[in-house]
């Protein structure tokens, strides 16, 4: 081995301390890169593979009752390769425990042979006309414990029908399986979606020769333009009455599925630049003080006749090392990480071809990636190696420069400051570049470690407001079809409610120009007990007799302020397209809806008297209670969302835990490299101190008194540091279907100031070590560098 | 030029910008070094001896004035030449030893020999200076003396034409230091390498073939020995 390279080795012996503090950095920045592509890549694909195999369909119509005529149809229009219309309801389903809330979307299947959003088996067999038979959906297979020959009882219609369970299905309209957009977090127990033949399915909803539903397969040219085609398919169906038109990127399950591959790749980025960056840095402020402090070796190595590209590589050699090893590492532990990723998502997702697989063209990169970070970190950290002349670097060091510190004009403030202070206070503003990096090194720290506490209360809150403040109601039905108002007397008689308000929630195209909405209007009574609107600033607002009033995402998609014009085209046949007053926006996380007074909503749809659901206010289980009655569609109940929160939470939590161990690998690495940067580059000063008297403590205590100095302003620097990368997060995170509001309690700052001093001090106490072992007389005396 | 120069110096002048004015290190210098002499640059701190000895070396370079070796005029150089100069024409040995503390006292020497075209056999070098037992002790772990041996060693295994040392006993003890200035006789003897040392310590002079003393940037005297003495003898 070359003589230069074993120096290398050993001073990384030294050094073990910061290299090893440095490489965790790498460590992490890689194992999240290469994890994170390779789930994403892989999650990308295996969807895209199961759209192709399955034949997802590009479009996916709703409407109350079209003519199976209808269908065939669409084929004469341009773009469109195929059609098939096919039966879709959501009904309660029977189980053992009466109190359970359980709700199936039931999806008839024709015979057809090639089949658009085709079943892909798990287990079992085909479904076979004329036969009660049911094939379920993996998820709520699973989540249910189902076996095949089981028997499920759906309430369709106020009949209980038995079902036998055929087969376990996955399905791409239902990888991430929801009930809807304001549910959000998926419920495998409580929702299910279950496949039956189709001539069962139009004998027991009553739609008999005609659907509620077509899926739409396109010609390939056109799966650009689906916007085009879907505006074409409304049209031809408008005589029908079409709930909602929704091209392949709208689709629920796809759009979150889309989210999650770009969250992943965002996260990838975020975390990876941020780590290799901060590493770079520490790199580089090392590489330079340990330069400095060869400088007399570096005029022997040119004195010996090495060149300055041989000085240069070996001190470059130092950063490549620290990339070398630990994208190594990295690598290796990106592969259990990407196996627990996996299976975190296989959990939650029904994407039957996904698993984990190794991808060696991310190890590759990553390595690449990662040295050439630490190579350029490592070359600006050593680049003084040039300037060095052999015959310079033999004479002694100059002093540096001290002269009177700013602070030192307000001479009444500095003459009651102690010698101590004085030097702490000199020593600062001596190497301002690095005081300043140690600064947003710390205030990163804060900024990083505030995050898993805010996403962590975040999900309680948009919870919290959602269910508890926003939606007053303890329990929402919806009916299967629209239903007179006194059927709500019904229900009343039935169980013990308290209260029960009408509503009628009804889909509309609303439009702002060129920018439109298609979504879920709900328009209840105006002196509703059931909603509590707020305004974006906490005002109450009350639902106007005239105009109509929008969820914030619904504002943003539209673009539009309180006292805008917006049109509202409803879905049914014969209505025409009204214009409407926007009187109020207000806040809603969850969902884009838009809400009206139900007199309003009578006018608009020009009937009286009908409702589609109702808001229940009751401390009982009424579940039970509302089995019997015909026609309702689903019951939600607050409480099961809440419970469903709590399953999650624990997700959450574990997630947060992690990226509050990468605040700490981040606080830690810089503090700790940073003081030892200063400590080496102060060695003779603190010897001088020590022979004058000093004891190691008094020496410890400069440091700490200086970097205790760096955490408060890193803090104060962290409080809007992080208040920024919440809001950045904030945006990035949230989509049509929901937003996370910037709320950011006073004890998340306290907790992450908390957080930050714990490890700012777990790296000084690292430093003490450097402290105690040093020997002051042969720093005095040594010239071997 | 006598036929046995091996390096000639013109004119040679280094002139520094303290602030507002020009200070001259060295002024207008004119020598000539021999081949295989023991030659002993005299003069008091500031006389810009350190000066010289690093512009020979290839150190740094001059203001002004040439500085010829094997015919070539190092002053022209670039830095890659200058660089090739140092590695295989000069050994460089230094006041404070200069070792990498991180590497044995082998490890030391190999790292001049590994980038030069035709070193010597550093175990047989290192037993030269008298380092048998302690090839494989860390600097740390040596004395003054035998870190300036390992360094003596360091510039003669390289197998340079010429050795240039600066202040070589400055950091050493009377004995110590004698021993050393008998190391280096033995080496200009053995192995017939050009000597030059600087040093400000007067009696040193009395064992070099040639003592040249300068002050104040300037060559004032010229002396040749027609008999050094031992160094054993020398006493200060």
């Amino acid at each position: 081995m070359k003589k230069l390279d074993k120096r290398l080795l050993r001073s990384i012996e030294n050094s073990k301390g910061q290299f090893i503090s440095i490489t965790i950095m790498v460590v992490v920045a890689l194992t999240i890169y290469v994890s994170f592509s390779m789930v994403s890549d892989k999650l990308y694909n295996s969807i895209y593979h199961y759209y192709e195999i399955t034949n997802f369909a590009d479009i996916f119509v709703d409407s109350s009752r079209l003519p199976k005529s209808a269908v065939d149809d669409l084929l004469s229009i341009e773009g469109v390769k195929a059609a098939q219309g096919r039966i879709i309801f959501d009904v309660p389903l029977r189980v053992e425990d009466p109190k359970e809330k359980v709700n199936v979307r039931v999806i008839s299947v024709s015979d057809e042979d090639e089949m658009i959003n085709g079943l892909y088996t798990i287990a079992g067999q085909e479904l076979e006309k004329g036969k009660k038979q049911a094939a379920v959906l993996q998820q709520f297979y699973i989540g249910r414990d189902m076996k095949q020959e089981d028997i499920i009882r759906p309430y369709i219609g106020g009949v209980e029908y038995e079902l036998e369970v055929i087969s376990e299905v996955g399905s791409p309209e239902y990888i991430y399986l929801m009930e809807n957009e304001q549910t959000l977090i998926p419920d495998a127990k409580g929702f299910g979606v279950i496949y039956v033949p189709e001539d069962f399915a139009e004998a027991a909803s009553g739609y008999r020769g005609s659907y509620n539903s077509i899926v739409i397969d396109v010609d390939k040219e056109y799966e650009n333009k689906l916007s085009l085609v879907a505006d074409d398919i409304e049209d031809s169906l408008r005589r029908y009455g079409v709930q909602s038109v929704v091209i392949r990127d709208d689709q629920l399950s796809h759009t979150l599925m889309m989210d999650e591959v770009r969250s992943l790749e965002v996260s990838s980025t975020a975390i990876t630049v941020l780590f290799l960056m901060v590493a770079g840095i520490i790199i580089s402020i090392m590489l330079s003080r340990i330069v400095k402090k060869d400088r007399i070796g570096i005029g022997v190595l040119k004195g010996l006749g090495y060149t300055n590209l041989q000085i240069l590589s070996h001190y470059a050699k130092y950063s490549i090392a620290i990339g070398l090893v630990g994208s190594l590492i990295g690598i290796v532990l990106s592969i259990p990480v990407s196996i627990s990723l996996t299976n975190l998502y296989i959990q939650y997702l029904n994407v039957p071809l996904f698993n984990t697989s190794i991808d060696p063209a991310y190890f590759l990169y990553g390595i690449i990636l990662s040295v050439i970070f630490c190579l350029v970190a490592g070359l600006l950290g050593a680049k003084s190696v040039l300037k060095i002349s052999p015959a310079d670097a033999m004479r002694p060091e100059t002093p540096k420069a001290g002269k009177r510190i700013f602070l030192e004009r307000f001479s009444e403030f500095w003459k009651k400051l102690s010698f101590s202070w004085k030097m702490v206070l000199r020593n600062i503003s001596r190497t301002k570049r690095r005081a300043f990096f140690l600064v947003l090194g710390i205030a990163l720290t804060y900024a990083v470690s505030m995050m898993p506490m805010y996403m962590s209360t975040i999900w309680t809150h948009l919870f919290d407001f959602q269910y508890g403040e926003f939606q007053k109601m303890d329990y929402a039905i919806d009916f299967s079809k629209p239903m007179d108002i006194d059927s709500l007397f019904e229900v009343k008689k039935l169980a013990d409610i308290d209260l029960i308000e009408p509503k009628v929630e009804l889909p509309f195209e609303l439009s702002n120009g060129w920018k439109k909405k298609s979504l879920s209007v709900i328009a209840v009574n105006s002196d509703t007990s059931m909603y509590d609107f707020t305004d974006l600033n906490g005002q109450e607002v009350f639902l106007p007799k005239r105009g109509i009033v929008l969820s914030q995402i619904t504002a943003d998609i539209l673009d539009v302020d309180i006292g805008d014009t917006i049109s509202i085209r409803s879905f049914l046949p014969q209505i025409d397209e009204k214009q409407i007053e926007v009187k109020a926006i207000v806040k809603q996380y969850l969902g884009a809806n838009a809400y009206m007074d139900i007199e309003l909503m009578y006018k608009i749809i020009e009937d009286k008297g009908v409702v589609t659901g109702a808001l229940i206010k009751s401390d009982a289980q009424i579940v039970e209670d509302l089995k019997d009655v015909k026609n309702i569609g689903s019951v939600q109940s607050a409480q099961d969302m809440q419970d469903t929160l709590l399953e999650y939470m624990n997700t959450i939590i574990a997630s947060m835990g992690i990226m509050m161990i990468f605040g700490g690998v981040l606080g830690f690495a810089i503090v700790y490299n940073i003081t030892i940067v200063s400590i080496s580059e102060r060695i003779m000063e603190f010897s001088s101190l020590r022979i004058l008297g000093f004891e190691k403590k008094q020496i410890f205590r400069l440091i700490w008194r200086e970097n205790a100095l760096m955490t408060i302003f890193g803090i104060i620097l962290g409080i809007p540091l992080g208040y920024i990368m919440t809001l950045a997060i904030v945006t990035a995170v949230s989509t049509e279907m929901f937003v996370i509001p910037a709320i950011i309690t006073p004890s998340i700052y306290i907790f992450s100031g908390v957080a930050t001093i714990l490890f700012v001090v777990i790296a000084q106490l690292a430093t003490y070590r450097k402290i105690t072992n040093l020997n002051f007389i042969d720093a005095l005396k040594t010239r071997i560098s | 030029m006598k036929d046995n120069t091996i390096m000639k110096v013109e004119n040679l002048s280094k002139l520094y910008q303290m602030g507002e004015v020009e200070v001259a290190a060295i002024k207008k210098v004119d020598i000539e070094i021999y081949n295989g002499e023991f030659v002993v640059i005299l003069g008091p701190s500031g006389s810009g001896k350190s000066t010289l000895l690093n512009i020979l070396g290839g150190m740094d370079s001059p203001t002004e004035g040439n500085v010829y070796m094997d015919g070539e005029n190092i002053v022209s150089f670039n830095d890659k030449k200058l660089t090739g100069y140092r590695r295989d024409k000069i050994g460089f040995v230094f006041q404070f030893y200069n070792l990498m503390g991180t590497l044995t006292a082998r490890e030391n020497v190999e790292l001049a020999t590994e980038i030069c075209k035709d070193p010597l056999n550093v175990d047989e070098v290192l037993d030269t200076v008298g380092l048998e037992d302690r090839k494989d002790h860390f600097p740390s772990q040596l004395s003054g003396g035998e870190q300036q041996r390992v360094a003596i060693a360091r510039a003669v295994a390289k197998n340079a034409d010429l050795l240039l040392c600066d202040e070589p006993t400055g950091a050493l003890d009377f004995t110590t230091g004698i021993k050393i200035l008998a190391l280096l006789k033995e080496i200009n003897q053995k192995y017939n390498k050009t000597v030059v040392i600087i040093t400000h310590n007067v009696p040193i002079g009395a064992m070099a073939d040639r003592v040249i003393k300068m002050r104040s940037g300037e060559i004032i005297d010229i002396k040749i020995n027609e008999e050094p003495i031992n160094p054993e003898r020398i006493e200060w």
